[in-house]
């Protein structure tokens, strides 16, 4: 079953076109990531979803409704995660979690038990009565976590949700994600790290200027664009020059700030390039989906180039 | 429909919920401001003051002053209040994730501006009744109810106001070319009726101006079918007019 379809779907803000023909399918229960830099249009696609942002052409609907004409169907179903907490500066938490408990219906008694649970699930009970604005950003972040969850949505949006998250914390989150895929819920979550999506997603959609440049399973997508090993050299060092001559014309060579990264299809051809050249690189490792990221958004250039 | 109003009245909920933490904070200048007005106008320059119709200048003004209440809660909560919720604090970019869509927000706005308008309305006749200005105890419950009425077009004012600034500054140009002006021409310091013909008749586009009289005509016993009529529909006519416009505007705001 499709919980989300869009079909070219665009929109424009005046004469700035955030989204330029976005085709993209979600399955139920399945948990796909969208990438993309900064203004690349997520957050805008996000807003179509669920009908917060009107747009401008194209079809999309969500649980089979036009969430132009029939979004609290839509909303009735999922929970949100905003870029931005948006949480009620002048309430406590828990009067934060209540009344958004009326918002999405659900029985006092039930509301109560479900906001203690994901407290201390995300350690925020301890703060259960503190006023929001005294709350660290993190804990923000967390509790608008807990809110998305409140009525156990069937689809799970989240806009960046690990940002300004402690590693710890971070890792709580991952595990509930986790949990919520396990039990069938579809989620779509947009995030900057890519460790993040490779961990958490079936399935990655790239958008870059308000359009898909490529989708896949963060495997799929490694193999295609940046199989291999990466070795990665400080480029001041004296013989990287040579070791740039030397590495075969197919394998990836480009700067990354003051260093060198080279990517080659298997470990051994890159550690027998590193013996002939006697210069340890900074870090060797397997290529990542951050290498596919950076090819693609194009901050990545090759030799070739 | 009932799903709509019901998720209206969330907002209700929540604006209380915030409110009701500040009481008194909140409420001290709506009965205080009232009070200082009817010494230092009402006693103090009314001891100059004639008689107006037979009435001392205290008992002319009373009325307008609970209309004013309403004036200035339902602006000054749709405009300001409003603004910032909507704004710096972001409340209903949440509230928008739920069943609640962007006419329960308005609707929502609108009900908390009547309830807020007609408990101003009926602290300030509480007031006027301590100066002995409330003539008959059915007064009471029909100026709070007409408090909230005032309080409908007023408030689109507000929010037809938050829909076009660019900035919280920009309200009090909207203050003082709209809203002083209403205040102060819309017959609660004078009698409308000396004036130039071509004043009474521009006075009739301010919505306040008819709540103001229908408010006198109240506190003084003379109101007949007539004029309840005509005021009462004009100040319905602007409120569901304003009130419509500022729902088409503040959804625009609101679903980018
Ligand atoms: N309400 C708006 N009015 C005008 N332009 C907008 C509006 N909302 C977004 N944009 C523009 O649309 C583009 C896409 O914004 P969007 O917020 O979707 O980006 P994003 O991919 O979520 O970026 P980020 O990673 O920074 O969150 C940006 O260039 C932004 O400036
Ligand atoms: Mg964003």
């Amino acid at each position: 079953m499709k919980v989300i379809e869009a079909r070219g779907v665009k929109k424009s803000f005046g004469s700035f076109h955030a989204l330029q023909g976005v085709d993209l399918t979600v399955n139920a229960g399945e948990c796909v990531g969208l990438l993309g830099p900064n203004g690349a249009g997520k957050s805008t696609f996000i807003g179509v979803v669920y009908g917060v942002t009107d747009r401008t052409e194209g079809t999309i609907t969500t649980f089979g409704h036009d969430p132009r004409s029939s979004s609290r169907e839509i909303k009735r179903r999922l929970g949100v995660v905003p870029q931005e907490s948006a949480l009620d500066e002048a309430l406590t938490v828990v009067e934060n979690m209540r009344l958004f408990g009326r918002f999405v219906t659900l029985p006092q008694a039930q509301v109560d038990k479900r906001i203690d649970e994901l407290l201390v699930y995300m350690s925020l009970d301890h703060k259960k009565d503190a006023p929001i604005r005294t709350l660290s950003g993190g804990m923000k972040r967390r509790l608008a976590f807990v809110r998305a969850l409140l009525a156990e949505p069937e689809l799970l949006i989240l806009d960046e949700p690990t940002t300004g998250l402690d590693p710890a914390v971070r890792h709580l989150l991952w595990q509930k994600v986790t949990d919520l895929k396990k039990k069938g819920k579809t989620i779509l979550i947009t995030t900057h790290y890519m460790h993040e999506a490779e961990v958490l997603c079936d399935r990655i959609v790239i958008l870059n200027q308000g359009k898909i440049i490529d989708e896949g399973s963060p495997r799929n997508l490694i193999e295609r664009h940046a199989p291999g090993y990466v070795a990665i050299y400080d480029s001041s060092h004296p013989s990287v020059s040579q070791l740039r001559e030397r590495a075969p014309a197919h394998w990836a060579i480009y700067p990354q700030q003051s260093n060198l990264c080279i990517r080659a299809p298997t470990l051994s051809e890159l550690v027998e390039l590193q013996k002939s050249e006697a210069t340890e690189p900074l870090l060797l490792r397997p290529s990542n989906l951050e290498d596919v990221y950076l090819k693609l958004t194009g901050e990545e250039l090759t030799q070739n180039d | 429909m009932t799903e709509t109003l019901r998720l209206s009245w969330h907002v209700v909920v929540r604006n209380w919920t915030v409110y009701k933490k500040d009481f008194f904070a909140n409420i001290s200048p709506t009965l205080a401001d009232p009070s200082l007005i009817m010494v230092s106008l009402g006693l103090g320059l009314g001891s100059l003051i004639q008689d107006i119709n037979g009435r001392t200048y205290l008992e002319f003004m009373a009325p307008g002053l609970v209309a004013t209440t309403a004036l200035f809660t339902s602006f000054f909560e749709s405009s300001y209040g409003f603004y910032v919720r909507m704004t710096y604090e972001s409340i209903f970019k949440a509230m928008l994730t739920t069943p609640v869509g962007a006419s329960e927000v308005v609707i929502g706005e609108y009900m908390w501006n009547f309830i807020k308008g007609s408990l101003m309305a009926f602290g300030v006749t509480l007031v006027l009744c301590a100066f002995r200005l409330v003539p008959h105890y059915w007064v009471l419950p029909v100026a709070t109810l007409l408090g909230g009425l005032i309080s409908i077009p007023c408030a689109a004012l507000g929010l037809l106001a938050s829909s076009y600034i660019h900035n919280i500054n920009q309200f009090q140009t909207v203050y003082s070319f709209l809203i002083a002006p209403m205040y102060f021409l819309s017959g609660v310091f004078f009698p409308i009726e000396p004036m130039p013909e071509l004043f009474r008749w521009a006075i009739q586009i301010s919505p306040f101006a008819h709540g103001v009289r229908l408010m006198q005509l109240l506190f003084w016993g003379e109101l007949t079918l007539q004029t309840v009529l005509w005021h009462g529909g004009m100040l319905v006519a602007f409120g569901i007019a304003l009130s419509y416009w500022s729902n088409i505007r503040i959804r625009k705001k609101l679903i980018a």
